[in-house]
Order: C-alpha cells, then structure tokens, then sequence
C-alpha cells in the first residue's frame, strides 16, 4: 500500500466514524492486517455497554449485551437483597401450621377414646415434620448461598465488561464494511440512538430486574411508582381478563347464528348437492356386489400401474374383507371419491383461472393459505352450525382442507407454459378457446396430474376428523377405538386406512404415468 | 393491385402504460430513446419503420440483439400491436381486421418459423405439422395427407408419429418448417429460424430452405442476425439499430455502399468475391485513359454481370485488360488489374 493509498484507507474510516475518527481507523487497519484474531481494546464500549452500541448505531451489540448485563445486575442482586429461600420458608411454615392441625385433630381422638385414630394422626404429623425439616434445611442453605450468587454476578460483569471492550472494535468493523457497500448505515453517533437505546434499557432493566429479586414485585413496584404499575396495572400478569375475548366471541356466535337462520336454504343446498354425489358413489361402490367391485379395482390396478400393483391391490381388498371392513372401506372411499372430485370439478377451472390473472391469484392466494394452515377443528365448527353433522358436512370439510392443492397446481402449470410456444399457437391462428384446449391444459397436464393426487392423499387425512361431525366409516371406527383406548382395533383401523390411500394413490400414480410419461 | 406483398409505413412501437403519451411526445419533441425511457417509463421498440416487400421476394432483416428486428416481424401477422403507423398485408389493413378475421389471416395467409421451434411437446410431428389445419377445422384425412406432403418437402418422411423430443435440433426446426408450410401461406415470417443451431446445420438448412424458396415462390421476411446468413439467402435485406431500418438494398448495394458506419463495420467482415460484379468495379469505355490503347481484339470479353471471383480467374489467363460487355454484346467498360485488385480489397472504393 502506497502512502496516499493509506492515507485515503483512513480518511475513509474516519469519514465513517467521525468521532475518534483516528482511534478507529488505526484499530481498523490493526483488525484488517491480520488474519486471525488480533487484541483490540475499546474502552468507551467495556465503559458503556449497550449503550455504546446504540450510540454508534450496532443493534446487535446493544441487543446481546443489553441481556448479558441484565443477567449478570440480576445475580448481584439477588446476592444483595434477594430473599433466597423465602418459598422454602413460606413452605416450612404451611407444613408446621398442617403438623399442628394433625396434632390438635390427635388430641381431640384421644379425648374421644380413639387412641388408634389418634396415633394415625400423629404418624403423618412425623412424617410432615421431617419433610419441614429438610425444607428449613434447605431454607437456611439457600440464603448462605447469597454470598456466592453475588460474587458469581461480579464476575460475570467483569467478564462481560472484557467482552464488551475486546469484541467492539470487530462489532464496529463489520458495520464499516456494510457502510462502505451503501446500505443505509449510521456513520458516528448519532443523538437519537443514544435516547433510543436509553429509552430501551430504562424499560426492560428496572422491571425485569425487580421481577427477579423481589418475593413480592408487584407490591415493590407499586411503592416505588405510586401504585400506578403493579397495583392497577399488575406486572406479573397482563392486566386484562378474557372480557374482550368474550364479547367478540358472543358476537361471532351471533354472527354465525344469523348466517344459519337466514341462508339456511343456501346451506341445505350445498348439503343436498353433497349428498347426491355421495349418493351415487355408494351405490357405485356399496350397492354393487364386492366381488364385482374387488374385480373392476384388481383389473384397473393390473391396466394402469402394472401387475405389481395389482397384487398389493389385491392383497389389500383381501385384508379389508377379511378383517370385516369392506363395507366401512367403501363407505369411507365415497366419502373421499366425493370429495376429491368436487375438488377437482371446482379446483381445476379456479386453478386456470387463477393461473391467467395475477390479480385474482393475489386475492386468492390468502384465502388458500388459510384453507390449506387453519386447523381443520376451526372450522368444522361452524359447518356444525351451517350443515348439521353427518356424511355431507364431513365431505364438505375435506373439500375445504383438500381442494388447495389442485387449485395450486394447476395455476402452477398454466403459468409454466412457455410463452413462446403459446405465441406460436396464436401466430398460427388459435383462438383463445383453442390454446387453452390445445396448448396450455395439455402443457400443464403434470402438475395438474400432481395436483389432484395431493389432492386425493389430502382428503384421505381427513378421514378420522370428518368422523367427528359424524361421517361414518373407517374413521369413526378409530374415533371409536381412541374413546375406548382400544388399542388393537385402532391399529387394524389405520391399517386399513393406510391400505385405501395406497391402493388409491398407485392406481393414481399410474394414471399419471400413463398419461404423462410418453414424453 | 401492385405487386406489394407486405407493406409497412411508419410503424412505431413503444412499450410501457404511457406508450400513446410518449408517442405524442416524440412527434412533437423529437426526444430520444433515454429521454422517453426516463420522461415515460416507456421503450421505444420500433422507430418509424416503412418498407414493402415484393411477391416471391426474400426480405432480410438483419440487426444485433436489442435492434428491434423481432419486434418488428410481430407487428406482421399483429402478435404486436404497433403505436403509430400503418401495415397491410396482401392488401388489407391487418390493423383493422376483427379477431376472427386475423385468426383467419393468421391460419391461412401467414406461416411463421420460430427461432426456439415452439413445438407442442405432447403431439407427434404430424399432429404439430397439421396444427394450424386443426385451428382451421379440417378433417384428419386431410391433415394427415397435408402434413404428409409438408414433411416430404423439408425431407423428413417417416418422421410421421415421433415426439418433437426425439428429434435433434435441426430436424426439430425443419419440423417447424413444415408446419409454416402446412396452410399453404402467402407469406412465411422466418424469426431467426436457424440461430439456434450449429453451423454446419445452419448451411444445410440455409441450403435446404433456399432450394424449397425457389420451387415455392413465397414472400418471405427473414429476421437474422447473421450478414452472411442474410447475403446468402435475401433478395433485399435491410439493415436494422435501435429499432431504426438504417439501410434497405440489395447484398451488393448493401456491401459496395454501406449507408453509415454502423454498416461498413458489419460489412468489413464479408468477403465481396461473389458479391460485388463487373458493372460496379469498370471503368467505362470513354473514360478509360491508358498509356497503351486496348488492343481491344485480343482482349478477353465477359458479361457485365460476372462476379469478381470469375473476373479475377480470367485475370490470372491473360496479359489484357477485361472488356466489360452489357447484355447486347457492346463493350461498356474496362477493368484492369488495378480496378480489379482495388475491387476485391473494398468494392467500389
């Protein structure tokens, strides 16, 4: 480096420091001139603490030693006013006022003539007195460690004060390299960071540390502030009840109430359309004779997914008919069926729309998040209320918790079509009719194949909850099975759970391979 | 009707949400690129554009990255709507066609060649072939006999029921080719078709579509960014920059007389052998001042349309100076060894 090179190297740094300009940028080229560590001493940052921090603007620095120090004040003070072992105290004296009671409860046996009685109650008074003897032991033992805690806080200072000073100078070099690069960074000190930061520790000190070395900080902290904090405004705990919490939730109920009352018919026609595609499926899968129905599956697995496949289908079938589960599976498979497919049927035109317009992906996109994280328990609730409880309810629930993956994934797709290739398909005459049946449903059949196996696997999970709003099937046979803790027809119910999804999700999987894999 | 296929006059194109603001203003203040970008947010895509192109011509555009040429050959069949000017096609205003009429013109007047292909992944090279016959709504009989016929010409029979994936690069672009050819258009629009593809590819298919071209007679708008690939292949090119048409003329106009700057650096490059003729290097009979007189019977006499590269295979026979005769037999003109040298080294220059 030549002279002029070093002379600019440290203008630049004092430019950032502005006050003690030279002193940092001597311990800068100190701390850049080695590779490793070197010593560096700040004795304005060992002296002031976080507050050096806040005034140079390094929240990190201010933040971390901002709570070391607390910690360390809160050991020196319980060593100096802390009452140690007050709670072993407060126990010793509840244990002697329950010996006493035993005593005077013995005594009025003996005057009664029940000298049996009476010399059980005496037992119990030993024991009690040796259980309040350790606690006085352990009472005294605690307040002749107050010594100890304070040293051990003494030390703790100092050695966070060395840190302090040793660290600052780094602290302070990595914020003069993200100065350098622009990133709105405070150069010296600045007024406002110092009132900050003083603002910050005279909230979070005074109280924390009253908390942790007083018996009694409420009753403290209202002496000292005039019974403003801890009497009306109590410290230990939030001041407030659960009384806001009522009134809104009277509200909602109400709400919800004149949803009920006055949409009733809206609600009982979703329920009656639920129940017509539930309909159909059981009859499909109920009313037809199994061995008719173990056929077309064992066939369809044997076409689709390969002979793999067919035998774990079958042996599955085996299972659930032998384990006496057939109807329950097929009762449970159309609750599903029905479902997914009113998933499909709404969540595929959603996803291509969503898929075309940004805007209504924005507004969406919320709505989905919470359809997809808003525990399934939220808002089985309120279809209580809206559709009763029984099999359409349930299904509903499912379509609420499953349909977000088809609708994603689907829009995913539409928007993954390259646009070169739908300009092609425009520039050779294509109305938009025809891209969308021609160009982009076609490109976007993988993930929309991905979706509505997500989709199907979603719906499976929600077997056992829609139980709870009275959905039969092999849910509620497990529902059965945790209320009784009846552990072996739990395991079979979620075997035969468990076997359903795969069997579904293969053939699925197939389907997929089948129309997908030939590129 | 004159023999104008395509037509473009004044076209502008400026991209962003106050494009018609911008425009206002460029007319009325002449800003620049960077004053519009900074006064408007907006692109200036295409400058003021005007050419014609005539039926059975190859019309090269040829310009760098950025220099609007791709723009510019959207604005034809109107997968971008110009800002300012008028374009017609085949002797309609294609700004003021319907929807359904451009679909129309776009389904059966207009084949475009892309340069990434744009192939439909999931359909066989048939089916992508017949794709615009689809969109038009004829049988599959007829598709498949079209698209029969289509890959025949680009020499990919038998290519019939394979996926666009299992097809190399240049045999994917022939694809693309033949599906430009299947609704039997006008008028190809060519984006860079052979960009993408390795040189040796490149000049196969150059080679291949100029052949095609020439049994065909289609009015073609050739965007490239390759001056050789635009010599070999175009009847006019024109040059573009920052979506200006500098120059428009033919490849020997285009590197005898390079408008400006910009087009005698691009032009440097291009060896001139078969490029620059007799006509524009001779020195005209009456002019020709000689220490000796021309023994004009001994001389050698060759057409005034013989390239350089023959002229100076008969140089290399004979002591003489070469004759120059025009198409009835007349001398003309007179090259020398000199003009000739001064001829190959920079043209007419």
């Amino acid at each position: 480096m030549t002279d002029s090179e070093r002379m600019t190297s440290l203008q630049e740094v004092e430019d950032f420091a502005v006050q003690n300009g030279s002193y940092y940028a001597e311990q800068f080229a100190r701390i850049q001139g080695k590779t490793g560590y070197t010593w560096t001493w700040n004795t304005m940052a060992a002296l002031f603490g976080p507050l050096w921090g806040a005034a140079r603007g390094i929240w990190g620095f201010f933040w971390i030693f901002l709570v070391l120090e607390l910690f360390a004040l809160v050991q020196i003070g319980r060593g100096l006013w802390g009452e140690l072992g007050a709670e072993q105290l407060v126990r010793y004296e509840r244990l002697m006022a329950n010996i006493a009671r035993r005593e005077q409860q013995a005594a009025e046996l003996v005057a009664a003539g029940d000298a049996e009685g009476a010399q059980a109650k005496l037992d119990i008074a030993d024991n009690l007195r040796a259980v309040a003897d350790n606690a006085l032991v352990a009472a005294e033992a605690a307040s002749g460690k107050a010594l100890t805690i304070l040293l051990t806080g003494l030390v703790l200072v100092v050695l966070i004060k060395i840190a302090e000073g040793t660290y600052a100078n780094y602290a302070y070099e990595a914020q003069y390299l993200r100065f350098r690069s622009g990133k709105n960074v405070q150069a010296g000190i600045r007024r406002s960071t110092i009132i900050f930061g003083t603002v910050g520790m005279i909230a979070i000190w005074p109280l924390t540390l009253i908390r942790f070395t007083v018996a009694k900080p409420d009753e403290m902290v209202a002496g000292l502030t005039g019974g403003l904090l801890g009497e009306k405004l109590t410290i230990t705990t939030f001041p407030v009840g659960k009384e806001y919490f009522a009134l809104l939730a009277k509200k909602g109920d109400n709400g919800f109430d004149w949803l009920a009352i006055n949409f009733g018919d809206v609600f009982d026609g979703v329920s009656a359309a639920i129940r017509q595609v539930l309909d159909w499926l059981e009859l499909l899968l109920i009313q037809t004779p199994w061995p008719v129905v173990m056929f077309v599956t064992v066939v369809m697995a044997l076409r689709l997914a390969g002979p793999r496949v067919a035998i774990f289908t079958a042996a599955s079938l085996a299972y659930l008919a032998f384990m006496g589960l057939w109807e329950l599976a097929m009762i449970t498979v159309a609750l599903i069926g029905a479902g997914a497919f009113l998933c499909v049927l709404f969540g595929i035109p959603l996803g291509i729309w969503f898929g075309k317009s940004r805007r209504a992906y924005a507004f969406a996109e919320p709505v989905l998040d919470f359809m997809q994280t808003m525990p399934a328990f939220v808002y089985l609730i309120p279809i209580i209320a809206f559709f009763g409880t029984g099999k359409p309810p349930g299904v509903l629930a499912t379509i609420i918790f499953a349909m977000p993956p088809v609708i994603r994934l689907t829009a995913l797709g539409m928007r993954g079509v390259p646009e070169s290739t739908k300009e092609a398909a425009i520039a050779f005459g294509c109305s938009p009719r025809q891209l969308l049946f021609n160009v982009e449903l076609p490109l976007a059949l993988p993930s929309i194949m991905t979706g509505i196996n997500q989709t199907i696997l979603m719906a499976l999970s929600m077997v056992v909850i829609a139980s709870l709003i009275g959905a039969e099937g092999l849910g509620a046979l497990i529902l059965e099975a945790l209320q009784y803790a009846a552990k072996g027809q739990g395991l079979l119910g979620g075997l035969a759970i468990l076997f359903c999804a795969m069997v579904i999700d293969r053939i699925a999987q197939g389907v997929y391979r089948q129309k997908v894999g030939g590129r | 009707m004159n023999s104008h296929v395509i037509t473009l006059e004044g076209v502008w194109k400026i991209f962003g949400e106050n494009a018609d603001a911008a425009m206002a203003a460029i007319l009325d203040r002449s800003l620049s690129k960077a004053e519009v970008l900074e006064e408007f947010a907006c692109v200036v895509g295409i400058v003021d554009v005007t050419f014609s192109v005539n039926r059975g011509e190859i019309f090269c555009v040829m310009g760098l990255s950025g220099s609007g040429k791709s723009t510019m050959v959207r604005h034809l069949n109107r997968l971008i709507e110009p800002t300012a000017g008028k374009i017609s096609i085949l002797g309609r205003d294609i700004l003021e066609l319907s929807s359904t009429e451009l679909r129309e013109m776009r389904a059966q007047k207009i084949g475009m060649v892309f340069q990434h292909m744009a192939l439909l992944p999931h359909r066989t090279v048939r089916d992508n072939v017949a794709f615009p016959l689809q969109v038009r709504g004829e049988p599959k009989s007829r598709r498949w006999q079209v698209s029969r016929v289509c890959l025949e010409r680009v020499n990919l029979s038998g290519y019939e029921d394979r996926y666009p994936h299992e097809l190399s690069g240049g045999m994917q672009q022939r694809v693309g080719l033949a599906r430009a050819l299947a609704s039997d258009p006008d008028v190809l629009l060519m984006d860079e078709p052979f960009s993408a593809l390795d040189p040796l590819i490149r000049r196969q298919l150059q080679d291949q579509f100029m052949a095609l071209s020439a049994e065909l007679q289609k009015t073609t708008v050739f965007i490239t960014h390759d001056l050789d690939e635009a010599i070999r292949i175009g009847n006019r090119i024109a040059i573009m920059n920052d979506g200006r048409i500098i120059q428009i003329g033919t490849p020997e106009e285009i590197v005898t007389n390079p408008a400006d700057d910009y087009v005698r650096d691009f032009v440097e490059g291009i060896s001139k052998l078969k490029l620059v003729f007799a006509h524009s290097i001779m020195v005209p009979v009456d002019e020709y001042e000689h220490p000796h007189r021309v023994d004009s019977d001994h001389c050698p006499r060759v057409h005034h349309g013989t390239d350089l590269d023959h002229l100076i295979d008969i140089a290399t026979t004979t002591d003489h100076v070469i004759v120059i005769t025009d198409d009835d037999g007349t001398d003309i003109g007179v090259i020398d060894r000199a003009t000739l040298l001064k001829g190959v080294q920079g043209g007419k220059a």
